[in-house]
């Protein structure tokens, strides 16, 4: 719980520290100084295009003065500002600006302004070329009128004056007027060129053409000069440069809310990296406190391990400990088992004795013997008459014949009951043999010694004797042709013995058909001996087949449940093996012994 | 100020010797360099220039009224259009029109771009319309590997349009014998050409006919002294001049002053083409633009300036 807990958390604090990242990815991205260059790059394309049209104010002014008599520097900045105020829309166009209304008032009104300011330009160029060269042509003109005058000998000499101051005048007065655009000076030139008009009918005809060219030139300075005036008030009242001023005046503007922004985001910035250093310590000493904690934990779990490891090992021990001794009483126990076999047999041969002692008992005290007696009694009663007593006497004469047939009876007595002492001196021998036969197996080792299998079988059979005999089992056997053999007497003894046994007892609650155990020995594939004990008692259950040999397994109320166990640990020792087979429950065992065939070398 | 400079300028002069000399401080500018162009931009245009698919029945090509063997424009008063009409206007030479700060008589567009546009789509002119053009050239495997090659995109209006404009940048006419003299080469003219410079600046054609093209910065109004449409006749509403343009009455029978560059070349002159010699141009330009009566000295003497005007053109392809 603790550690879910404490999981989660870190997990947390790891999901707000990416979070934070991103926010401060996404707070440098969006204080990016991408506006600032767009800013600084505008303000100076806007203030290229203030300086081209203050240039263009200087070359109006430059013609105006008739410094300047090519138009060219009135078409170039123009064209420059075009130029720059492309640069500059295209700019501001994939960059948006915070009030889109005023911009494009801004925009429109500039780009109304110079329209307006072009179109007066363009109508200043020409009235302006029109007045430069008429004012220019004035003092010309009017010198050759006066030289046509003075060259005029016929006409009165006041009235000539006359007329040359005139003309001078109008042309002063037309000079003025182009300094000093007045209306007073208006009408001086009307009076003048109407004087010009009345001079001119009162001179010769060839006078007529300079005087109507200088009144037309002076007519289109009086036409043009106020035009060219009026042209250049309203390019001065232009607001160009007040356009210009209010774009960079928006530009400063945003500028300015961009620069708070940015400080804003900086700001934010700062914090953010604040909680995201926080965030990562955290994240770091609980790494650290992690680690150690692992640390603890796996040190631990060390220990735990060792200990564990040696309390495996103890209990192993004991493991093994129990099942020595649980060897050791099953060993006992079937040495036990032996023993009664052995005492039981014992019995058995001992009623045998018993009775032939009876009998030699009995024969001794119905013996004729003491007929004998009774005659040696009649002989000792006569001692002096002996010989007449036994031919004279009644009694007397019949003692030889008696003593006759007593011989004969003794004799045949004697030899009753040497035939009985025979009998139970066999017995005797019987006995004799069992015991030693007990005592041959008992406790003896692990020992490979020649033998015969058939005669093992006989032994194991023999030891079961008794019980084989009570329970009406009835044996067939079935030996192959097998040599005799290098074996350890005692552990195939033992196995054999509980095979049978087994058998026995499987069979024990069968009743409606005789009990039958099948012995079988042979050799197979010239390397192994097979002994195979088989009975058709009550079978195996499939689901028992595995577990026969497992230790403490049984199916019998008093059994122990390691007989067929340490059969097969027997024959493993005997680097052999132990196999069962049953068709079912009911249709009768099959165990069979493996052991490899280690022939008794001949004649050794 | 002025003086200084002047004194400068002759011991400058003093100085180089026969070297090259220092160019003249004059109202009138030589011609100036092409600027660089991209040569397979001009090479696509040198095509498209002489191309008569351009023109909606395939009759007419830039080329067919720009001849550029005849000054950049033909002899007609007025060309033909595709359909044979003759044009309201006289073809003006294409030769140095870059350096004009308007195109047409009438100043309608400012770029060379905007002019081809105007040219092709006119239904007097070539009549013809975009969709058609591009078609017509993207069926030709030619133009498209050379606009594949020479821009980014395919056949587009835009980049014929820009073709064309980048070979008639390139249409200049340089080293006219008025050009070197203002460079420096004070040699190269004749005294009655200098006089005759010197009597186009005092009778006041400078006055509009001045700048690196000798013409084409400014507008003007066609008949400062006197009515010549009237005078000529039969007013047509091309004679209206900018007036079609901006509507404002100030701008009735206002035109873009010509460039005066090859003008020996290109007769006849005016609008209406109604000027079939130098001398009949020169003399109504006298009469209606400056109100004065030159002697006959001095208009020869402008004329033989103004052949000076004449540069040369290679065609290099």
């Amino acid at each position: 719980m603790m550690n879910v807990s404490r999981r989660a958390s870190l997990l947390l604090v790891g999901l707000i520290a990416v979070v934070l990242a991103s926010i401060l990815v996404f707070l440098y991205l969006k204080s990016n100084s991408e506006q600032t260059t767009t800013y600084t790059e505008s303000r100076d394309l806007i203030r290229q295009i203030k300086q081209q049209d203050s240039l263009w104010e200087n070359e109006i002014l430059k013609a105006r003065v008739a410094i300047s008599h090519n138009y060219d520097p009135l078409v170039s900045p123009m064209n420059e500002m075009n130029r720059l105020w492309q640069r500059f829309d295209s700019m501001e166009a994939d960059h948006g600006r915070n009030d889109p209304g005023k911009w494009e008032d801004a925009h429109g009104g500039f780009l109304k302004a110079m329209e307006e300011k072009t179109r007066l330009v363009e109508r200043f160029k020409s009235h302006n070329a029109l007045l430069r060269n008429s004012l220019a042509f004035l003092p010309t003109a009017e010198d050759d009128i006066q030289v046509q005058l003075a060259s005029l000998s016929d006409l009165d000499k006041l009235q000539m004056q006359n007329i040359a101051t005139d003309t001078y005048d109008l042309l002063l007065s037309a000079l003025e007027f182009a300094q000093v655009t007045s209306a007073d000076k208006a009408a001086d030139i009307e009076v003048g060129l109407s004087k010009l008009a009345v001079n001119a009918q009162r001179l010769p005809a060839d006078f007529q053409t300079p005087i109507k060219i200088v009144s037309n030139h002076i007519g289109l300075i009086l036409r043009e000069q106020p035009i060219v005036n009026e042209l250049l008030e309203q390019i001065e009242a232009i607001p160009s440069a007040e356009r210009l001023d209010n774009i960079t005046n928006l530009l400063d503007l945003d500028q300015q809310q961009a620069e708070k922004v940015n400080r804003q985001y900086h700001f934010y910035l700062l914090v953010f990296s604040v909680l995201l250093m926080l965030s990562l310590l955290w994240l770091a000493i609980s790494l650290i406190r992690s680690f150690a904690e692992i640390n603890r934990i796996n040190s631990a779990l060390q220990t735990a391990n060792e200990v564990l490891e040696q309390r495996v090992e103890e209990r192993t021990q004991e493991l093994k400990n129990a099942q020595s001794e649980l060897l050791d009483s099953a060993r006992q126990a079937g040495m036990a088992e032996i023993a009664t076999n052995v005492l039981h047999n014992v019995g058995n041969v001992l009623n045998s004795v018993n009775i032939s002692s009876d009998l030699i008992a009995r024969k001794l005290r119905a013996s004729k013997t003491q007929g004998l007696g009774k005659a040696m009694q009649m002989i000792n009663e006569h001692p002096d008459d002996l010989g007449h007593f036994l031919t004279q006497d009644d009694k007397g004469k019949l003692l030889p014949g008696y003593l006759n047939q007593l011989v004969g009876a003794i004799a045949a007595e004697q030899q009753e009951m040497v035939d009985e002492l025979n009998q139970m001196n066999k017995s005797v021998d019987h006995i004799k043999d069992i015991v030693a036969t007990q005592q041959s197996y008992a406790g003896a080792n692990s020992l490979a010694e020649p033998l015969y299998i058939s005669q093992m079988l006989e032994d194991a059979l023999r030891m079961n004797a008794g019980a084989l005999t009570r329970h009406h089992v009835t044996v067939v056997k079935e030996y192959g042709d097998v040599p005799q053999v290098m074996g350890d007497k005692h552990r195939l003894l033992l196995i054999l013995i509980n095979l049978i046994s087994n058998a026995k007892y499987a069979m024990s609650d069968l009743n409606n058909r005789p009990r039958t155990i099948t012995l079988g020995a042979r050799v197979v594939d010239d390397n192994f001996l097979e002994i195979s004990v088989k009975d058709d008692g009550e079978g195996i259950a499939p689901e028992n087949m595995t577990r026969i040999f497992a230790h403490g397994f049984t199916t019998r109320k008093e059994g122990h449940g390691f007989g067929l166990h340490s059969c097969a640990l027997a024959a493993i020792e005997m680097n052999g093996h132990l196999t069962a087979h049953s068709d079912g429950p009911g249709l009768g065992a099959l165990f069979t012994l493996q052991i490899p065939l280690i022939k008794v070398t001949e004649d050794a | 100020m002025k003086a200084a400079r002047y004194a400068l300028t002759l011991l400058l002069c003093g100085l180089a010797a026969d070297a090259a000399a220092a160019p003249l401080d004059e109202p009138l500018k030589p011609l100036p360099d092409v600027p660089k162009q991209d040569s397979a931009r001009v090479k696509l245009g040198r095509q498209l220039f002489n191309d008569p698919r351009l023109s909606t029945n395939n009759t007419l090509s830039c080329a067919s009224c720009h001849q550029l063997d005849k000054g950049g424009a033909d002899t007609r008063a007025f060309s033909q259009g595709f359909d044979g009409q003759p044009l309201p206007v006289n073809t003006p030479s294409v030769f140095n029109a870059r350096l004009n700060f308007r195109q047409f008589w009438d100043g309608r567009v400012e770029t060379l771009e905007e002019q081809s546009d105007k040219v092709i789509t006119s239904p007097h002119e070539m009549g013809s319309s975009w969709d058609t053009v591009v078609q017509r050239l993207s069926d030709d495997p030619g133009y498209r590997q050379g606009f594949g090659a020479a821009y980014p995109d395919a056949v587009t209006k835009a980049n014929i349009q820009n073709a064309l404009a980048s070979y008639e940048r390139t249409l200049a006419t340089p080293d006219s014998r008025f050009d070197q003299y203002l460079k420096g080469n004070t040699e190269i003219l004749t005294l009655d050409e200098k006089y005759g410079y010197q009597r186009f600046k005092d009778y006041g054609c400078i006055a509009c006919h001045q700048g690196v093209n000798i013409g084409g910065n400014m507008f003007q109004k066609f008949g400062v002294f006197g009515d010549y449409i009237a005078d000529r006749g039969n007013p047509t509403e091309a004679d209206q001049g900018r007036f079609n343009v901006t509507g404002d009455e100030a701008d009735r029978a206002v035109f873009k002053v010509p460039s005066l560059r090859n003008v020996a070349l290109t007769a006849p002159y005016f609008h209406d083409g109604s000027a079939p010699t130098l001398e009949r141009a020169v003399d109504v330009m006298f009469k209606y633009q400056l109100g004065r009566m030159p002697s006959d000295e001095d208009k020869a003497l402008i004329i033989q300036f103004l052949k000076t005007l004449s540069g040369h053109w290679e065609d290099t392809p």
